[in-house]
């Protein structure tokens, strides 16, 4: 009996964390869901409606119209129809049963007559993806007069440069960092403790007070605008946490398992490669998924040390300049922003079984 | 032993780590080809050969000064050589800069790299300062430019530009506000390259004409129209000033156009350096006169509370719906950019904000673009002085969307009658003051002014205590 009150009292606990979780899914998705559905609307309509209008819902519609007297004094009360109302009323529009009043044209003195169906925004385009993945068109004349369109570079080039940086500045900080962190872990040797400490402190120095400094060592050693540059910078900003992660990860494997393989006479580095790395997988995968997620979306750091000249510049630059100097295609945002969903959410996917598991590793002590 | 053994397989995994960057480095090294530097003499630079404008005779609209660097690189001194820009160009302007230096890259064989960021202002300190300042820089905002020609990062460019040349090539007004204050003396912190006028109201010609309306002259003819058009039934005004963190910015060109129109430009240069307080009669009166439009609710479409939460951009629009929803919009010439797509030059046009005082005339409110130089090298003191030529903007001034600053542009390049209006006001217009948001340090001009205003428009603060706030920016 003790056992089905226990039961129950965890259906119950299931219950609460169902439901946080629940909320937290849709007060995520919700935004998600509004930005997909405006990247495939056309801009203007953008601007004239939410893109909640593409479900069925009630909106006025236009059954009939007045036309008043061209000479309709507006800043006098108007009377409509025997009814007297004030232009504000009309503005805002009159509701009068299941009808409204409002003005369609005030110049002109007309009214809409207005009522409640159901209806839906049913205005779909692919032009937003074309413009953002094919480059935009830019008409320029010509010094002898002649107009040439000049087609503006795609996603597709600042997509692989992404990709060049993205992997090697994952890659390169998980390899230093599990070394260093088996080096904490299970390495004696002097002031460990120290460096130890000095890494996790580094955990709360903001990279930007680095940015001049590193900035003008790379500017002499010509590193400036080169992959090699940003993959350093990224393996430097990245390593304490990495380090921290995997060696919460590696300082919990069981102690005997070493001792034995010291037994028969093992060298650190076949531990090392025949032993942790297998067992640290899950860890592995998911400081992989950190990491490549906080380069993936990183804007700083690249424009820092990497600037946005067009051979090298990365996605979340180009999108950023795809909006124009005013900011005059915002619309175009939308679609990007989804292109540049896609990538992480495959990684995501691809290592998530990982991940679950991987993210006890460095919570729990057991 | 066992020391010993560990000792062994430290020297491994260093042996490891080494080789590991080895490999690295290897790598990198493909990459870095090319992107380095900037005093690089690739093999990029020398496709001009081929080149279709023959050196000496591309520029056509100035006096190439003999023996001038620019005379050199026409006559291919300097080929294969690269120059680096740094901007905050991007998209469009991007594209139709980089068609309008075509010609000269062809002609000379300098590679000039334009790289265009949306966070120029934010990155150019981090630049100059982590000592990896491009050779030419692009300032939309002199003040920006002030502080580093003050700390003597800057080139003065009049070592190597003859002033008779610079008084041919540019009004008196532009080379004043090139000058700014170096470390020890004054100096010619760079040449002006791209300008706008902001001083412009538009309307839909079309829509303007069939109703019979008038362009105004004076204020209040401006303030007649817009009473006869609401009690036709609209509101004469559309007006936003909504720009993200940006936002109050289109309020401050109001109140400095107003300002250059009701006071002397002494004055205006006094407000601007911060001598004339926010609080004086002088600057309250002018944003009176503002409010005596933004403020009456059959004025403006949407009424005072949709001002605050319009975009800039989107309040030209209602302008061109079919009827229009309101008829006049005061913006700098960039807002054609703006214009919905569909509506041909010929359907929209612009007057001058109109002249309040008749003694201060029609002044012309402008903002502009300032190019400055990090690094004196021949081939960037080449490219220099082609900035001051009107060639430069050539592919840009056809394609629309620029005022050349300089003179000497050709009636016939512009790309169609508005924007040769536009260049002809500023040319003819007896004062040119700089936008003074741009010019006032960045606690005010980008900070308690934009901030001030919308406090005042959107009702939060009145008319003192909205003074008020933007005279404390001074004190930051």
């Amino acid at each position: 009996m003790r056992k089905a009150k226990a039961k129950g009292q965890k259906r119950k606990a299931n219950w609460i964390v169902n439901l946080v979780l629940g909320i937290i899914c849709i007060v995520w998705f919700i935004p998600t869901l509004g930005l997909l559905i405006s990247s495939v609307r056309p801009a203007a309509d953008i601007l004239q409606s939410g893109w909640w209008t593409v479900f069925p819902h009630r909106q006025w519609d236009t059954v009939s119209q007045l036309k008043l007297d061209r000479d309709t004094d507006l800043r006098k009360p108007i009377t409509v129809n025997g009814k007297t109302f004030t232009d504000d009323q009309l503005k805002a529009g009159v509701e009068d049963g299941n009808q409204r009043l409002i003005w369609e044209n005030r110049r002109a003195r007309t009214l809409d007559v207005q009522e409640k169906k159901w209806g839906a925004s049913t205005n779909f385009t692919l032009q937003n993806y074309e413009t953002v993945l094919g480059g935009k068109q830019y008409k320029i004349t010509q010094p002898d007069g002649t107009i040439k369109t000049e087609q503006g570079s795609g996603m597709g080039r600042s997509f692989w440069n992404t990709i060049a940086v993205v992997i090697p500045s994952t890659v390169i900080p998980i390899f230093i960092a599990s070394f260093a962190a088996y080096a904490f872990a299970w390495l004696k040797f002097r002031g460990r403790n120290i460096f130890f400490i000095v890494i996790i402190a580094l955990l709360v120095v903001p990279l930007q007070v680095a940015l001049i400094p590193i900035l003008r060592d790379y500017t002499t050693l010509g590193l400036n605008g080169t992959y090699f540059g940003i993959w350093m910078a990224h393996t430097a900003f990245g390593l304490p946490l990495i380090t921290y992660f995997m060696y919460n990860s590696i300082s919990q494997l069981p102690k005997d398992l070493f001792e034995s393989a010291f037994m028969d006479g093992a060298t650190n580095f076949t531990i090392f490669s025949r032993l942790i790395l297998p067992l640290s997988v899950p860890a592995l995968a998911s400081i992989s998924i950190f990491q490549f997620l906080w380069v993936w979306n990183d804007y700083l750091v690249s424009l820092i040390f990497l600037g946005s000249q067009p051979e090298v510049q990365v996605l979340s630059m180009s999108i950023a300049n795809l909006v124009g100097s005013r900011g005059n295609d915002w619309h175009l945002l939308t679609s990007a922003a989804f292109i540049s969903m896609l990538t992480p959410l495959a990684v995501f996917f691809a290592l998530q079984k990982y991940f679950v598991r991987g993210l006890l590793g460095g919570s729990v002590k057991g | 032993m066992k020391q010993s053994k560990l000792k062994r397989n430290g020297s491994l995994s260093l042996m490891l780590v080494l080789l590991f960057s080895v490999v690295l480095s290897a790598c990198s090294g493909g990459n870095s080809a090319g992107t380095t530097g900037s005093t690089q003499t690739g093999s990029e630079g020398t496709t001009g050969t081929t080149a279709t404008t023959s050196g000496s005779d591309l520029i056509k609209t100035a006096q190439v000064p003999a023996g001038s660097d620019l005379e050199k690189a026409l006559n291919g001194e300097y080929k294969g050589k690269k120059v680096t820009m740094y901007g905050p160009f991007v998209d469009a302007d991007e594209q139709k800069f980089n068609a309008s230096i075509k010609a000269f890259e062809d002609a000379t064989g300098i590679d000039i790299a334009y790289e265009g960021s949306k966070e120029f202002e934010a990155t150019i300190n981090v630049r100059v300062n982590g000592g990896n300042a491009p050779d030419i820089a692009d300032f939309p905002q002199p003040g920006l430019l002030e502080t580093f020609a003050k700390a003597g990062k800057v080139v003065d460019v009049s070592t190597f530009m003859d002033a008779d040349y610079m008084k041919k090539q540019y009004k008196q007004s532009w080379l004043d506000m090139a000058q700014m204050a170096g470390p020890d003396k004054d100096i010619t912190a760079g040449v002006w390259a791209r300008s706008s006028v902001k001083s412009l109201v538009w309307y839909n010609k079309k829509a303007f004409d069939e109703a019979g309306y008038t362009v105004p002259k004076t204020w209040d003819e401006m303030m007649k129209l817009t009473e006869q058009i609401a009690a036709d039934g609209d509101p004469a005004w559309s007006i936003g000033i909504e720009s993200g963190a940006a936002t109050g910015w289109p309020a401050t060109d109001w109140v400095e156009d107003i300002m250059l129109r009701t006071t002397t430009p002494e004055n205006y240069d006094k407000w601007v350096k911060g001598e004339l307080p926010f609080t004086d009669p002088i600057v309250k009166n002018a944003v009176e006169k503002m409010s005596q439009i933004w403020f009456n609710k059959d004025y403006v479409y949407g009424g005072r509370s949709s001002i605050a939460t319009t975009n800039f951009g989107d309040a030209i629009a209602p302008l061109f719906t079919n009827p229009p929803k309101a008829w006049l919009h005061r913006q700098a010439g960039f807002i054609t950019s703006f214009i919905p797509e569909g509506v041909k030059p010929e359907d929209y046009d612009w007057f001058p904000f109109p002249s309040i005082d008749a003694q201060y005339g029609t002044p012309a409110l402008i903002s502009g673009d300032i190019y400055a130089m990090f690094n004196d090298r021949p081939e960037v003191r080449a490219v220099m002085e082609f900035f001051t030529t009107a060639e430069s903007l050539q592919s840009w001034i056809k394609s629309g969307g620029v005022t050349p600053p300089m003179n000497g542009t050709p009636d016939d390049w512009f790309a169609n009658e508005q924007e040769r209006r536009m260049s002809e006001f500023v040319q003819t217009a007896k004062t040119i003051r700089f936008d003074g948001s741009d010019l006032m340090p960045g606690s005010v001009g980008a900070g308690t002014f934009w901030k001030g205003m919308t406090d005042y428009v959107s009702g939060t603060a009145n008319l003192d205590q909205a003074m008020q706030e933007i005279q404390a920016g001074w004190k930051k």
